[in-house]
């Protein structure tokens, strides 16, 4: 029984990879998606994002240094300075949330009231800088930071150690376009192997008779559902593997492989080809299949946030894609791979893993072994 | 069979197939009508019929693919409609499934391992490569080999576990000439070693050419049943005596007090002879001027068998 498992495996899978336009779709064409979203959407500009906060105000006004420092790291060309009002009262979770909402920098400026007094009273003047030590951008920005500051401070007063920048580390889900695509991109290519895969191996061997070929044998349905469901998890590793190492070499996008990883990928592999087999029993001929595959898979794909938020979708469309599986390791993969956040995570893969369970015992039962 | 004598046990029997009164029905549709037949041990059967007459369906009840609505099947001794038996025959026939292809893309031999995993025991697939006559072809991909190739192929892979009786479903339908001379040969070897055989044909003249016993099937039901020549000698009709080339002028020649004699095929004149006949009206054409023409006698075939029994001929039906 290993054994017929196996040469399953093994024939689906030297089928996939002496197929080039298998080994187009699974592999060349996520890399693609990837390289041409990064470069639409990724940093957009070279310039760092950083949102400043400039609560030295008298009146409504700047005060004059506050003012000046702003102007000198405007200057420098190197941020995208996005500013905070002043009555904010809480600028770092307020930060927080707008750098989501735009794919931007989670880094905050303050310049505390009473900065122009300070210097001019010849102490010390601090300005509070938050960011995440981990982020990638973080060390150079601080950089910057650090010598427009010190030179502003030698312009002024001749004193370069009259300003100090304090560093204050934050956590921060410090997430750009490129870190939101690509375990995007991953859910849509587990989606697109998983459900066009089953319909291929179900469908077309079908119609060239090598399922009834096989019915004829010692092999059994279940074996060969095991067979199909293990090679779409080692084509579904594969697909991980590949993404995550290309979006780390090309873009520097970090992710954590975690357990939940593991059950989504899991969930993933009997998910979508369960979904293939149920489409596979009710539109028998394999061309209209495919058909019904692709008018599956892409309003999923579209509407499960692969390509952009799901906040960015009309009100009807966010619920219906919370009947979309794919949501469901979309997210999950998420929070798994990037924003690390286990407790949703979870959540995520626990539906994947009943939505999976659900469509792979229903594809087995649809599935007509002997008779047509 | 007879009664005292004991049942001989499943999987030794001499009788690989046995079938009585077998029926499937469709809805409404009776695909199979009540059919009965037996195969021995080292027979080619072939099953002769126009399509939709209900092959397909008898087979696959017989592969355990399709299950019956009436009446009794057993393979090598074992209950098709029986589970535990079920499993007992899978293990022991090979199937060639009408229209069957092999998996694209890998290469013969690796579609021989392949299904040949699928079975506890399985046959060197050099050996099957050999016997089918593939030997350049063995590491092509299946996708790149031609029609005759692919269904040789196709019966490799039917060997594959060194079946006990092998089902051939239209092993040659669709083939070109010489592809189904191909075919041909590798059931001929298989006769010689001894293979027992079940082909489903359309082709009069493959069952005439392979078949020990053959059963005409028309409706889902056997219309008749034996060897090639006793089908032949029981309903193929008359023999015919052709002269070739005599045309209209030849018809005027002839003697007296033959049988009724009709021009074909541009000046072929057919005369259909009774049994005993051909010495008398040999010699009576040796006095005429006919004499020097091309004579032949052709006997029936099947072909004629079955426009006889059923007044069309199966070429008609198309394929
Ligand atoms: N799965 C099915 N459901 C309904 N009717 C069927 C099914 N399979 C076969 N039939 C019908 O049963 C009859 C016999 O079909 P079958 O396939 O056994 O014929 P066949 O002799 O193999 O023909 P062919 O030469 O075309 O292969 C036909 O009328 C066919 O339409
Ligand atoms: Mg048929």
């Amino acid at each position: 029984m290993r054994s017929r498992i196996y040469t399953i495996i093994s024939g689906h899978f030297k089928s996939w990879y002496r197929s080039k336009s298998n080994i187009f779709w699974t592999i060349a064409f996520p890399l693609l998606l990837i390289v041409l979203f990064g470069a639409i959407f990724g940093n957009g500009s070279t310039k760092f994002d950083l949102y400043l906060q400039n609560q030295d105000l008298t009146g409504n006004v700047p005060t004059p240094l506050s003012q000046g420092y702003v102007n000198v790291l405007n200057q420098t060309g190197a941020f995208n300075l996005h500013i905070v009002a002043a009555e904010q009262p809480d600028p770092l979770t307020y930060v927080k949330k707008d750098a989501q909402d735009h794919n931007q920098g989670q880094r905050l400026l303050v310049i505390p009231l009473g900065f122009n007094a300070t210097i001019m009273s010849g102490k010390n003047a601090t300005v509070q800088l938050y960011m995440d030590q981990s982020d990638q951008a973080s060390a150079s920005l601080a950089g910057i930071v650090h010598s427009v500051t010190v030179s502003y401070a030698a312009a002024i007063a001749n004193v370069p150690d009259h300003l100090v920048v304090q560093q204050v580390g934050i956590v921060t889900r410090n997430i750009r376009y490129i870190d939101f695509f690509i375990p995007g991109v991953i859910g849509m290519t587990l989606l697109t192997t998983g459900v066009f895969g089953a319909v291929n191996t179900n469908g077309r061997y079908r119609e060239l008779k090598i399922i009834k070929k096989l019915a004829t044998t010692p092999l059994s349905k279940m074996e060969w559902i095991l067979g199909m469901v293990g090679y779409q998890m080692i084509l579904a590793t594969i697909s991980l593997i590949v993404i995550l190492f290309f979006g780390y070499a090309i873009f520097g996008v970090t992710a954590t492989i975690d357990i939940y990883t593991v059950g989504l990928v899991v969930a993933a592999a009997l998910l979508f080809p369960g979904i293939g087999m149920v489409l596979a029993n009710f539109v028998k001929e394999a061309e209209s299949a495919d058909a019904a595959a692709n008018a599956i898979t892409f309003p999923m794909m579209f509407l499960a946030g692969t390509f952009w938020p799901r906040d960015t979708l009309p009100y009807i469309m966010k619920t219906i894609a919370n009947f979309m599986p794919l949501t469901y390791i979309n997210d999950g993969l998420r929070d798994a791979l990037i924003y690390a956040e286990p407790a949703q995570a979870l959540t995520n893969t626990l539906i994947a893993l009943g939505l999976a369970a659900f469509f792979i015992v229903l594809g087995s039962i649809l599935m007509n072994w002997k008779e047509e | 069979m007879s009664k005292d004598q004991p049942a001989p046990l499943p999987g030794q029997s001499d009788k690989i197939v046995q079938v009585e009164n077998l029926s499937k029905k469709y809805g409404d549709n009776i695909a199979v009508n009540g059919i009965s037949f037996t195969l021995n041990k080292g027979e080619v059967f072939a099953f002769l019929g126009p399509n939709g007459a209900g092959k397909t369906t008898t087979v696959e009840i017989l592969e355990c693919l399709r299950n019956p609505t009436g009446g009794q099947a057993k393979v090598l001794g074992y209950d098709v409609s029986k589970r535990s038996d079920q499993a007992e025959i899978r293990k022991r026939i090979g199937v060639l499934p009408q229209d069957f292809n092999a998996i694209d893309r890998l290469t013969v031999r690796e579609n021989i391992n392949y299904f040949g995993a699928m079975f506890k025991h399985q046959l060197d697939a050099d050996k099957l490569i050999e016997l089918v006559d593939l030997k350049d072809k063995r590491d092509e991909q299946f996708k790149k080999l031609s029609g005759g190739l692919k269904q040789r192929v196709g019966l490799a892979v039917s060997l594959v576990n060194d079946p006990d009786v092998v089902f051939l479903d239209e092993p040659t339908t669709g083939l070109d000439p010489r592809a189904r001379r191909d075919v041909w040969g590798v059931v001929e070897r298989l006769r010689s070693q001894g293979k027992t055989v079940f082909l489903t044909t359309h082709y009069m003249d493959e069952a005439e050419y392979l078949a020990d016993i053959v059963s005409i099937i028309d409706h889902g039901q056997i219309i008749a049943s034996g060897t090639p020549d006793q089908l032949i000698d029981t309903h193929g009709g008359k023999k015919t005596l052709i002269i070739r080339d005599a045309g209209q002028e030849g018809l005027k020649q002839l003697p007296q007090g033959l049988p009724k004699a009709e021009l074909r095929n541009a000046g072929d004149i057919a005369i259909s002879l009774n049994n005993g006949e051909l010495t008398s009206i040999l010699m009576s054409l040796g006095q005429t001027p006919l004499h020097d023409k091309e004579i032949e006698v052709r006997r029936p075939t099947l072909d004629d068998v079955f426009l006889n029994l059923t007044g069309r001929r199966v070429s008609e039906e198309g394929n």
